[in-house]
């Protein structure tokens, strides 16, 4: 998995790209580490590059949503497709956090 | 990093009383206690099997026999083929150096000896013998321990002749197939009796695979006690498991899940899933993908399940199986997938193999090569 994180004008986004899988773990704490920006209020995690996501993946999605959640800011995971919306799918990830389609 | 030699053991041959004794004198000052000698090369053979030296200073020119001729003989037995050699000797022209390399000495150190260099020679050779033995001793540990551990992951599955009992007693033909990644795996599947009428089969892959995910199918085991199926519908029970989970599970470690409870009085299955891979039902030439669609187990406290209803009639079954089995890639990077676990299947409807378990493995086999990248289980339950 390779990601880049852009500022936008209410939010952070970081724009995923390749396989989310167990692998990715190493990245998963660069990812977090952006939650840190000063004010941030809202997270959007861009996952419409992934081609794959594994139970691995979906656990660090759910990382990030408690991380974030801690330190009060709204995580967005936005634009799953193909395979990768159908395991959030399948995992009901939605009831726990903000996907939009 | 400064490591102890306390109880390494030196052997020291050499024909030269002098030589012997400037040498020891060198190693002890130096904190190399444990020491032995020898003569000549005869005389050092045998100490070396009295002595287990971790390490021989070895002088060239002796009587008997010579340095290289012990060290060659040395070599030859696969008992000394690892201990370091360091030759010591007056010779210092290249051909007689590379003679010590070839009769299979470790390094030189030439005479007239310079007492820094040949103790930081000695340290260099005793700490890697050190170090390497330390870490194959620890290989060897965690190897066994990974062993007895593994023995115990499969005693959490149902028994065979339990298995065989249960079909026996409701009409089924209950087979499996359950393979880790690596020594310790994060599935899990079980079959029991919840009455007379109805069975109860579940499946579950922790995430990840490896120790960490092991120890949560143990963790998962312990609940199937604790927590009696018996008078849940599929989703109570799965609830009651989430809840359960999500008070020992750290954030990141969950598990994908699907139960359900076949009664043979109505020919219903009732099932509830949180996650796990769509299972394949089997109904006359029917195939049909299960909803297995729900909250992974361990997450949060608030999932709600579902509880299905679908007819499973005598001559349908039901296949169960772990993501690993539509997942796991071949050598070009695709997945076998789902659709190949389906006509796969179909091909099983068709031809009706003695060994359905096996006839589903094998194109999974012919297009993925072990070791697995996940746990792989496989279950397969049909109605008579």
């Amino acid at each position: 998995m390779e990601f880049q994180a852009r500022n936008l004008a209410d939010a952070i986004e970081a724009r995923l790209t390749g396989r989310l899988e167990f692998t990715a773990h190493d990245r998963l704490r660069d990812i977090v580490a952006l939650l840190d920006a000063p004010n941030l209020r809202r997270f959007v995690v861009d996952v419409s590059g992934l081609d794959f996501i594994d139970s691995a993946g979906l656990g660090m999605i759910l990382i990030l949503q408690e991380e974030a959640e801690q330190k009060n800011i709204k995580l967005v995971v936005r634009g799953p497709r193909d395979d990768v919306k159908r395991s959030i799918d399948l995992a009901k990830i939605g009831e726990i956090v903000s996907i939009e389609y | 990093m400064a490591i102890s030699l306390d109880d390494s053991r030196v052997l020291i041959v050499d024909d030269n009383e002098f030589n012997r004794k400037s040498l020891s004198m060198l190693l002890l000052r130096s904190g190399i206690s444990n020491l032995e000698f020898a003569v000549d090369g005869v005389d050092g053979l045998a100490k070396v099997d009295m002595f287990r030296p971790d390490l021989i200073l070895l002088d060239v020119d002796m009587p008997n026999m010579d340095g290289l001729e012990m060290c060659q003989r040395l070599r030859a037995s696969a008992l000394h083929s690892d201990l370091p050699i360091l030759f010591q000797t007056a010779l210092d022209s290249d051909e007689e150096q590379v003679a010590c390399f070839k009769a299979g000495g470790n390094d030189f150190i030439s005479k007239p000896i310079k007492p820094g260099e040949c103790v930081a020679r000695v340290r260099h050779q005793l700490e890697r013998r050190k170090l390497f033995n330390d870490l194959t001793a620890f290989r060897e540990r965690v190897e066994k321990e990974l062993r007895h551990a593994h023995a115990m992951q499969m005693s959490l599955l149902p028994e065979p002749r339990k298995v065989a009992a249960i079909g026996l007693a409701h009409g089924l033909d209950i087979s499996s197939h359950f393979e880790t990644s690596s020594e310790l795996g994060g599935d899990l599947w079980s079959v029991f009796e919840l009455d007379e009428h109805r069975v109860g089969i579940l499946i579950v892959d922790f995430a990840g695979h490896g120790i960490t995910a092991a120890i949560n199918t143990f963790r998962l085991h312990t609940l199937f006690e604790r927590i009696p199926a018996k008078d849940l519908d599929p989703a109570e029970w799965l609830g009651a498991l989430n809840a359960s989970l999500k008070d020992v599970l750290p954030t990141g470690q969950f598990a994908t899940a699907f139960y359900c409870i076949l009664d043979k009085r109505t020919d219903v299955l009732t099932f509830s899933g949180a996650g796990a891979p769509n299972p394949i039902l089997c109904e006359g030439d029917t195939l049909t993908l299960l909803d297995s669609a729900g909250m992974l187990l361990g997450i949060s406290r608030r999932a709600k399940y579902h509880t299905q209803q679908v007819t499973l009639p005598p001559g349908g079954f039901l296949v169960l199986y772990s993501d690993a089995l539509i997942e796991c890639r071949d050598a070009l990077g695709v997945p076998f997938g789902q659709d190949a676990v389906m006509e796969t299947v179909r091909a099983i409807v068709d031809d009706r193999p003695a060994d359905p378990v096996q006839a589903l493995l094998q194109p999974f086999l012919s297009r993925i090569a072990r070791p697995f990248r996940d746990d792989l289980t496989l279950i397969w339950v049909g109605r008579r």
